[in-house]
């Protein structure tokens, strides 16, 4: 980052050049996106970068239960796009870092009510404010998708080792347009069923994706237990997951950290082999 | 006499709908009832998976809702239950392709040649969802016992009871170690914050991730503990009172107790 600075003159204050704003989408649901999303934007922030979270799972929100937000949430996402309050109303600082917020999603109304020429604009601003703004995505790839990925630069596809869930990340894949360059998660990876050639492995899941992998996150009861209790694993420092979603913040910011993948003994042709012959 | 009509739904994706209507149908198609499963989840289905029939799919729901071919030309049926069949979502179409009016036109003449039609509902609360309850004279609920689910459930029941729609929840993916230590909800909690009625338990086992995979139903596993399970959930919908399951696993003292009374 201190070398690109150098190498490029400096904006001018009011020139800073606009944040990222990646959406975290799946396909299909239960896959991760929320905890992906709260997780690696609270890793962001405790690096230092301001960072913004939306919630663009308008009428079945949970970016505020996750992060613990739940009972600060005044005004949501619609408030702001129907220009009943300012977007500074509407944004919750996080307990935890002032470099994040969390602009939330309104529970009682529908996907459809979300005008996605306005979000592209709230989307944009939020960039001229935020080194990173994240846009959790409702499961589907109906309206509320749309929606969330209109206003978004890059993509992050979470999968997990199952053949809907892969099936799923493929078809979202095929939704974006490619110059969100999607890269890849794969979440709730359990090494030890894998190692009984009872789950794909990392290898078996992109070798279907191909998709730059971002990183590998481990199936952990921990991170139930933390998302009921509303505390990103990610500040956790005495925990693994909490790790590999610190380095996938890392990679996210340009910084070169290899991706270790929990490596089954052997057998990893055989199962793909296999996986096809199933389901081609 | 018409099929009984079950949506099957959750709101919050990924809690196990799918294997749910796949393994309640099987079910209930192995005690010996006309038995067809609906994927209302066009654009991403994945019930063809999970029942392993992928590669046997000619037409799909779209089609028969376009008369571009008849119903039964799009039925598939199981090979290992004969009174089984399925109804496949398409995969290249979106959800805006079928209005509700036309999803409650199939799932009526679906359930004039069955005596149960169970739909796969998508996730989330959009016109996918609407489609899948369009026609449905009752409901499943499945929720996991986390909170982002268990609120997903609530905003979904509160939509089933505006139609009027009978619900009974199944909870899913219980894990009895983290209820005993306290780090997640017992099903009394859930059934509380949700109010509705239990149909069935179901713990969080690997052998579903693998059947799943196989696209293999586990209710064909035989003395499979899973498949007991769902066979209790196909004798309470069929009006049964059925005590329900104890998901506590005999732990080492349990078992050298029981060995001990026995001996």
């Amino acid at each position: 980052m201190q070398e690109f600075a150098s190498q490029v003159p400096a904006a001018p204050p009011d020139q800073k050049p606009l944040g990222r704003a990646i959406v975290v989408t799946s396909g299909k649901g239960g896959v991760g996106k929320t905890t992906t999303t709260a997780n690696v934007g609270a890793a962001l922030a405790a690096a230092g970068a301001r960072v913004a979270l939306i919630d663009a799972d308008v009428g079945l929100r949970n970016l505020d239960l996750v992060l613990g937000l739940e009972s600060r949430v005044r005004y949501h996402l619609l408030d702001v796009l129907e220009e009943r309050v300012t977007l500074d109303d509407a944004l919750v600082r996080d307990k935890r870092s002032e470099h994040l917020v969390l602009l939330a999603a309104a529970q009682a109304r529908e996907k459809e009510d979300v005008d996605t020429e306005r979000m592209t604009e709230l989307v944009r601003a939020l960039r001229e404010r935020f080194d990173y703004v994240l846009i959790d995505s409702p499961a589907g790839i109906e309206q509320g998708f749309r929606n969330a990925a209109a206003g978004a630069t890059e993509a992050i596809i979470v999968c997990m080792p199952e053949v809907s869930s892969v099936r799923d990340a493929d078809r979202v894949v095929g939704l974006l347009p490619q110059t969100m360059r999607p890269q890849l998660i794969v979440n709730r990876v359990r090494p030890a069923m894998v190692r009984k050639g009872k789950m794909l492995s990392v290898e078996d899941v992109n070798a279907i994706l191909r998709l730059p992998l971002l990183g590998v996150v481990l199936d952990e009861p921990a991170l139930i237990v933390a998302a009921n209790r509303g505390e990103p694993v990610s500040l956790d420092a005495g925990s693994a997951t909490g790790s590999a979603y610190r380095d996938i913040a890392r990679r996210i910011a340009g910084e070169n950290v290899p991706v270790a993948e929990p490596a089954p003994e052997g057998g990893m042709f055989a199962r793909i082999g296999a996986f096809f012959r199933g389901r081609r | 006499m018409s099929a009984r009509r079950i949506v099957v739904t959750s709101g919050k994706g990924g809690v196990g709908k799918t294997t749910t209507t796949a393994n309640v149908g099987a079910a209930l198609a192995k005690r010996g009832h006309r038995v067809t499963l609906i994927d209302a989840d066009i654009g991403l289905r994945n019930l063809d998976l999970v029942l392993g029939v992928e590669k046997r799919i000619v037409f799909d729901i779209v089609e028969v809702v376009e008369g571009r071919c008849q119903l039964r030309q799009a039925l598939i049926r199981d090979k290992r239950f004969e009174t089984l069949a399925i109804l496949p979502a398409a995969q290249t179409r979106d959800k805006d392709a079928v209005t509700e009016q036309q999803m409650a036109r199939v799932v009526e003449d679906v359930a004039a040649m069955c005596d149960f039609v169970l739909v796969d509902s998508p996730a989330g609360i959009e016109n996918g969802f609407r489609n899948a309850v369009a026609s449905a004279t009752e409901a499943i609920v499945v929720t996991t016992p986390e909170v982002s689910s268990i609120r997903d459930a609530d905003r979904v029941i509160g939509k089933l009871v505006e139609r009027q729609l009978p619900i009974r929840l199944i909870v899913n993916r219980i894990r009895t170690d983290m209820v005993r230590s306290g780090d997640m909800m017992s099903v009394d909690d859930v059934c509380e914050i949700l109010s509705s009625e239990l149909l069935g338990t179901v713990p969080d086992d690997e052998e579903i991730i693998d059947t799943t995979n196989r696209g293999e139903p586990v209710v064909t596993v035989p003395g499979s503990r899973l498949a007991a399970i769902y066979d209790k959930i196909a004798r309470r919908l069929e009006g049964e009172l059925v005590p329900f399951t104890n998901l506590e696993e005999p732990g080492i003292f349990g078992r050298l107790f029981a060995a001990f009374k026995a001996s």
